[in-house]
């Protein structure tokens, strides 16, 4: 019972937050409506017995990238109604191409519900596990041993991104002043103060 | 919910509001001691302050002083409530309750002793990082809807400064939890029992520093609070709060000040553990509130003899320094796991 | 129970790629002024290094091996495929050098991009399944991206780098579309199990998702309609790296369509053949006759590269192993020929700068005699005269085609193939009979003139010596793919 009625809070409240994250005027309160989207999908995944998805989907989502997110919204000065001008314009268009996404959607679901047969095929597919196993040591299992391949390939792509970034993006600008904490450090009384002994009414030359 | 005294009081409700209830009281065996011990810990904190630079500290209100911070909870209660215009109100009155219910949220995973924990997740270390990375929303809340350039300075900062830390924060957790096997923090603390020797602060030194050096940043203490920076920025995003939305934040910054600890305590030194077997008469929770005071004085020492950070800097440590050590550190602690046998 | 570790042997050459391109990298990034220079000869030395593994690997393993969990295959068509893409990327970076510095581009990444793209190209190919097919075309993409904009203080590079990775993106939305309705209907990804789920028909969700696959591809190997960014994109792109563009990702691209169509929907050749004639049809009217209005000429090697791709496509319609066969034979000369013109155009260069117009080329017989004789029998052989080796790319497709009875299709490609020689000759003709108008200076570049030589020699009447034992070989590799 309880169950149910926190799938439907989580769920319902998710379609809520979605919907808002469209629908609201001021972009920051999209964003964290976004956030009370990903709030609510983390708990269906609990609800799933996924806890460790959950867990990373509030981590990495909500705690990093939509904070970022935000971050950067607040920053920028917004003007909606410049951006929604195209809109009347483009939704023809958009409208057309949604519509016929939707029939092809459609198509598929009816075709398919004719032969649901034909799903499994044996020894593909999912990679089954064993029951006893809990579901972080599983996501490890099928992560690092079945899919590790994927896994240090999305890695070369992540660092291929970064390359990419720091070659469109770094300058190298002349004449910047930086910290450099070694050099403090490797200072010595020695090699940096001097003891002169001044002579009254002369002064020093420096 | 087997308790004789409880079943006495609410044998004559439904099953499902009798295990609500007893939840409602186990929540509060955790939040009246926490919010009290806050209370005590703020004057803890000025008077280690005060001592560190010779001077008396609080110590009118109350016998030496103890009930100073009632005194200000109280005033602060009285005052009135200021919202600047032009602020997002909604968002501003938000703000400082999600900064203190995150805060308490957290401890429902901290086991206190043997099987004594709310909530025993099998994945408590990330609930507890989960919910410390969703701190920096209250902070940049705060900032924007305050309408001020002080708060909004104050909240970017924070906002850069807890994502930088949480990156070193989560690899030290990953490499702790790849040398225990579980993300259990029982788990975590049964690995290490068997007295002092068997902390990881030892095992694991380089990172007990680093988690330290983090959960100062990650709870904006000084020599990490740059979003509050009195002197450049007033008081952060602070500094449009008044009266108990203020009370409010300053309760959930030092519960978290205090959370950091228990996680401290528990990721490195045995959090309900005895030191020797002959101190085993003294119970788990007891232990786990001793050394919880222990860091929490190492923070108020930081606090009063380090100075400030410049920002660059703070940026440097948390992506150049700690971050490349953590980084090893989970390839190091993971193939030395791999190696004794431990995976 | 699971094995701790796959079976490693048949990725060795991956391997050593994607270490070696991260030591360089960090060599890169450790010295204070790397050089360009020399990362692009230790570069080539790691790309020769990973051919040699792949040979001496091919030679160790007998027939088709699967590892990583049915995620990556290693048979005769990979290693045919990747030797091409190898020696792409080879020439790719060896004609680089001139022009980076002429033009002043320090970025050491450069060479480390193409190895990048090389081994996602690599990993493209041996793909064996669709998450696998994906990543490496990301892979891959992402460094093109990168290469296309990497002169980003010109306004033209910078935008040629933005509209490839805008319609790259969402050419990637269509393909993952489209293998999203083939995993719904099948429950797989792997090409083995879908071949298997779908020997007997398929239900029409399929027929869609297929559609969208192709039309995902399509783009990475610029077929008509989805062409629109080729000649932007080689325009903008530092030529060096149009050069790139279109040699090795081509032939990737080219064999990642064989290898998901003979793959995974063998039994559903009626459904795709049909899209694929329509594109072959379009990619050669188009790169016929819209090339014949151009006077820029990497504009017009972009839109000749359509067309080529058309011709090639002949032979993936046939759905035969003599059309797989066709298209291999196609691919490898076709990329000998693109990559000699581009030599040529990164030696157009005058007291002025780089030059791109192709009236420059007038009266070149004169000036540079060599190389109007090179970029002549380039243009001879891209043209399909007979006794040259495009010659003979045209003529396996074509007669692929009539096998399979494409009457209509072969007819067609000749017709077109008529048309587009036009322009070929033109260039020709402008080079030996029209008055020269500047003189060029080429390069002091020896690696330039190597590559140059060798694709000439390639397509000039030599080619009978090399075409059997490319044939033998392409026949070995069809079979491999098409049983």
């Amino acid at each position: 019972m309880i169950a149910a009625l926190a799938f439907y809070m989580f769920a319902g409240l998710a379609i809520f937050a979605g919907l808002m994250v469209v629908v609201s005027r001021n972009p920051v309160h999209s964003v964290l409506f976004l956030i009370l989207a990903f709030f609510n999908a983390a708990g269906l995944f609990v609800l799933l017995g996924a806890e460790f998805l959950a867990m990373i989907l509030i981590i990495v989502y909500v705690g990093a990238v939509a904070v970022l997110f935000l971050f950067v919204v607040m920053m920028l000065d917004i003007d909606f109604s410049e951006l929604r001008q195209g809109f009347q314009q483009y939704l023809p268009l958009g409208g057309l191409v949604g519509m016929i996404v939707l029939g092809e959607l459609l198509l598929v679901l009816a075709s398919g519900l004719g032969r649901p047969e034909m799903v499994r095929i044996p020894g593909s597919g999912a990679v089954r596990i064993a029951q006893d196993v809990e579901n972080t040591a599983a996501m490890g299992q099928v992560l690092f041993t079945d899919y590790i391949y994927l896994f240090q390939a999305a890695g070369m792509i992540l660092l291929v991104s970064m390359i990419g970034a720091i070659v469109l993006a770094h300058r190298t600008r002349p004449g910047v002043k930086k910290q450099i904490i070694a050099d403090q450090v490797a200072r010595t009384p020695a090699e940096s103060i001097e003891l002169i002994k001044v002579e009254t009414g002369k002064g020093v030359k420096m | 919910m087997d308790n004789a005294v409880f079943q006495w009081l609410f044998a004559w409700l439904p099953e499902l509001l009798q295990s609500l209830v007893w939840i409602v009281i186990l929540i509060m065996a955790i939040l009246l001691p926490l919010l009290l011990a806050v209370a005590f810990l703020v004057y803890f904190d000025r008077k280690i302050w005060a001592a560190m630079q010779l001077r008396r500290g609080p110590n009118v209100v109350g016998p030496f002083g103890l009930l100073q911070s009632f005194a200000d909870g109280l005033k602060l209660l009285f005052k009135e409530t200021l919202v600047p215009a032009g602020a997002n109100k909604g968002i501003f009155f938000i703000a400082p309750v999600v900064t203190f219910s995150l805060a308490l949220i957290a401890w429902a995973v901290i086991p206190w002793g043997e099987g004594i924990v709310l909530a025993n997740l099998n994945v408590g270390i990330l609930y507890i990082f989960a919910i410390s990375s969703l701190g920096v929303y209250g902070i940049l809340m705060a900032g924007w809807a305050s309408n001020s350039r002080y708060a909004f300075l104050g909240a970017l900062r924070s906002a850069a400064q807890m994502v930088s830390y949480e990156v070193s924060i989560g690899f030290v957790l990953v490499a702790v939890l790849v040398w225990v096997g579980s993300l259990n923090l029982s788990e975590v603390v049964l690995a290490q029992s068997g007295g002092v020797g068997s902390w990881f602060v030892f095992s694991h030194f380089p990172l007990f520093m680093i988690f330290l050096i983090s959960a100062m940043a990650e709870t904006n203490r000084p020599p990490f609070d740059l979003p509050e920076a009195e002197a450049e920025l007033v008081a952060g995003y602070q500094v449009e709060y008044s009266s108990m939305a203020f009370g409010l934040f300053w309760l959930g910054e030092y519960t978290n000040i205090l959370l950091m600890c228990a996680m401290t305590s528990i990721l490195f030194f045995g959090g309900w553990q005895a030191p020797f077997a002959f101190l085993d008469f003294i119970p788990g929770p007891l232990w786990l509130m001793i050394k919880m005071a222990f860091f929490f004085f190492i923070f108020a020492w930081v606090k009063a003899t380090v100075p400030r950070y410049r920002y660059d800097q703070l940026m440097r440590l948390g992506w150049k320094v700690f971050l490349p050590i953590s980084l090893f550190a989970v390839v190091a602690y993971g193939g030395a796991a791999l190696a004794l046998g431990r995976v | 129970m699971r094995q701790a570790l796959p079976n490693l042997i048949s990725v060795y050459p991956e391997l050593l790629m994607a270490v070696g391109a991260m030591v360089l990298l960090l060599a890169g990034v450790i010295r204070k002024t790397p050089s360009i220079d020399r990362l692009s000869r230790l570069s080539v030395l790691l790309l020769l290094g990973t051919l040699l593994v792949l040979w001496l690997l091919f030679f160790r393993l007998e027939g088709r091996v699967v590892t990583f969990n049915g995620l990556f295959v290693m048979d005769a068509f990979g290693l045919f495929m990747k030797t091409l893409v190898l020696f792409g990327s080879i020439a790719a970076i060896l004609i680089s050098g001139p022009y980076l510095k002429e033009k002043q581009i320090s970025n050491y990444e450069y060479p480390i991009l193409i190895v990048l793209a090389t081994l996602g190209m690599m990993m493209m190919i041996s793909a064996n399944d669709f998450m696998s097919l994906y990543l490496g075309l990301e892979l891959q993409s992402l460094c093109l991206y990168v290469l296309a904009a990497i002169n980003r203080d010109r306004q033209r590079s910078s935008e040629a780098g933005l509209k490839y990775f805008v319609l790259g993106a969402l050419s990637s939305g269509l393909l993952l579309y489209g293998i999203s309705l083939i995993y719904g209907f099948a429950g797989s990804t792997s090409f083995d199990a879908l071949a298997l789920a779908f020997a007997d028909g398929a239900p029409t969700g399929v027929v869609v998702g297929i559609v969208f696959v192709v039309a995902g591809l399509a783009f990475k190997i610029s077929a008509v309609p989805f062409h629109m960014w080729t000649p932007d994109v080689y325009e903008g792109a530092p030529t060096p790296v149009a050069a790139f563009f279109a040699a090795a990702p081509k032939v990737a691209a080219m064999a990642l369509v064989l290898r998901v169509l003979f793959g995974s929907f063998p039994e559903l050749d009626e459904v795709w053949r049909q899209i694929i004639v329509l594109l072959s049809v379009l990619s050669m009217t188009l790169g016929a006759f819209v090339a014949i209005v151009q006077t820029n000429i990497k504009r017009l090697m972009a839109y000749s590269s359509i067309g080529h791709i058309g011709y090639a496509l002949i032979g993936v319609a046939a759905g035969t192993e003599m059309g797989v066969q066709g298209v291999l034979i196609y691919m490898a000369i076709y990329m000998t020929m693109t990559l000699g013109a581009f030599v040529c155009i990164l030696n157009m260069r005058s007291r002025d700068g780089m030059s791109e117009q192709i009236s420059d080329l007038a009266g070149l017989s004169e000036r540079d005699p060599m190389m109007a004789l090179a970029l002549a029998i380039l243009m001879f052989s891209l043209a399909g005269i007979p006794l040259l080796a495009g010659f003979f790319g045209k003529l396996y497709v074509f007669l692929a085609a009539v096998n399979a009875g494409l009457y209509t299709l072969a007819v067609f490609g000749v017709v077109t193939s008529v048309v587009a020689a036009y322009y070929y000759v033109r260039i020709v003709k402008i080079m030996y009979f029209d008055k020269p108008v500047v003189t060029f200076e080429r390069p002091e570049s020896k690696s330039l003139s190597m590559v140059l030589t060798i694709t000439a020699a390639v397509n000039s009447p030599l080619s009978f010596i090399l075409i059997g034992p490319l044939v033998q070989w392409a026949a070995v590799a069809a079979g491999a793919l098409v049983p």
